[in-house]
């Protein structure tokens, strides 16, 4: 490291140029840096400038500069961190938020197979009502039907033993009893269903 | 006309003198001051207010502070933290007065040995009292190359006793030297400018040739000036980092 700056420094090519200035300052009584006599004067103000530089340096510059960018780094850094504070606290409120819809999700999926549940049972019940209603009905139908049929029947068999004794004492001269007439036609009509 | 070297003349603008010694203030002293004010002014001003997003000034007052601290950590550590201040002036000095003396006119501090090896010499002196202070008489363990041959001892020891004193002359010549070539090649040029403008002829159009080069090279000592200051401190800093840590 050393050596390279040494050599970037460039002191080898500029020390040929170097000594032609130094043998042309001797034609002219040689290099004004080689005079002693103005050395104490440049020390003493070397001193005294750099001193009070070093003064002005340590206690002004520096330290505002230093606190500028200390105030920097830990505004950075406290500002990262409430940035990480506020993304953890947002993934927080997902995270909840999305617990409370899944848990809103999974009620509402009790809640509708409940109420299919209640609406299949009101179905059910209400089925069977109107069946047995419907069967109910159905019976007294068929009763009143079988009834009038009988009725029917049995009229038929009043019609058809009159008619037949009618027709009897009309074409024949034989006086037969209706009780007679009446159980031919019953028989008639035995063999005939 | 003039010598090339006649610019490094040291005048003295106001006579002083304190025990006999000769302690005039001189254009030289002047620009020590511009340098020093300007440098410090500068960065206090830019500083000015402080606000946490920078202006322009501001950038380029940190960006300093920053390059210094940069290189004094790099190099030293945390322990090289409590000789910042010494380091950033150091940097701060040797900048303003290299650029200030590329203004025509004025004049270049470090262009004087007695100045550059002061400033190496103090650097060298106090960089060695640090590791006598720290590590007592381990400190001369510095002088023998860890894992050499026994036989060879003594003459690395030598070398590198010779190596660590002419630290201080390696470090004031390179800057010295830089300066005082780059100002003298300028005055040169520019001699050299005004005998062809003066000869007459064709030499009149041929004095833009060294006008051109003086342009070009006062690019390079604007380069130059930058690359020194950052030179000297960073030696400085490894300096600082073997008394310190020793190897």
């Amino acid at each position: 490291m050393v050596k390279r700056i040494w050599f970037y420094s460039g002191i080898t090519p500029l020390s040929l140029i170097t000594q032609g200035a130094l043998a042309a300052g001797d034609s002219s009584g040689g290099l004004p840096q080689l005079d002693i006599t103005t050395w104490p004067s440049q020390l003493f103000w070397l001193v005294v400038t750099f001193v009070i530089g070093y003064i002005l340096i340590s206690s002004l510059v520096a330290p505002s500069i230093s606190s500028v960018l200390e105030n920097r780094s830990t505004k950075i850094s406290d500002d990262l961190e409430t940035a990480k504070k506020a993304q953890d606290n947002a993934k927080e409120v997902y995270t909840s938020y999305e617990k409370s819809l899944s848990e809103a999700r999974s009620q509402a999926a009790i809640a509708a197979a409940k109420a299919i549940e209640e609406a299949k049972a009101e179905t059910a019940s209400r089925d069977a009502a109107i069946n047995k209603k419907l069967a109910t009905s159905a019976k007294k139908a068929e009763a009143r039907l079988s009834e009038m049929r009988d009725e029917a029947l049995s009229s038929l068999e009043d019609l058809a033993t009159e008619t037949s004794q009618k027709i009897i004492a009309e074409l024949t001269p034989v006086k037969v009893t209706k009780a007679v007439v009446k159980k031919y036609v019953a028989a008639h009509a035995k063999l005939q269903s | 006309m003039h010598s090339p070297v006649e610019q490094f003349t040291i005048k003295a603008l106001y006579a002083l003198s304190l025990f006999g010694y000769d302690i005039s203030f001189t254009n030289s002293s002047l620009f020590m001051v511009f340098a020093v004010l300007l440098s410090s002014g500068l960065l206090f001003f830019a500083m000015r207010p402080a606000s946490i997003i920078p202006g322009r000034l501001q950038c380029i007052a940190e960006m300093m502070y920053e390059f210094v601290a940069n290189i004094l950590d790099s190099n030293v550590g945390k322990e090289g933290k409590p000789y910042f201040p010494f380091v950033f002036t150091l940097f701060l000095f040797i900048l303003f007065s290299n650029l200030l003396g590329l203004i025509p006119y004025s004049y270049t501090v470090t262009s004087q040995i007695i100045v550059t090896f002061a400033m190496a010499f103090t650097i060298f002196i106090g960089v060695t009292l640090i590791g006598l202070f720290k590590h007592g008489l381990h400190f001369f363990s510095f002088f023998v190359p860890p894992g050499a041959s026994k036989p060879l001892i003594p003459l690395l020891v030598l070398i590198e006793v010779i190596s660590y004193l002419i630290r201080p002359v390696s470090l004031s010549v390179r800057l010295f030297a830089n300066m005082l070539a780059g100002h003298t090649m300028l005055k040169v040029f520019a001699g050299l400018a005004v005998m062809m403008s003066g000869a007459g002829g064709i030499m009149v159009a041929g004095s833009a040739l060294p006008l051109i080069a003086i342009i070009g090279l006062t690019g390079l000592e604007l380069l130059v000036a930058l690359l020194q200051a950052y030179v000297f401190t960073i030696l400085t800093c490894m300096y600082l980092n073997d008394a310190l840590h020793l190897h």
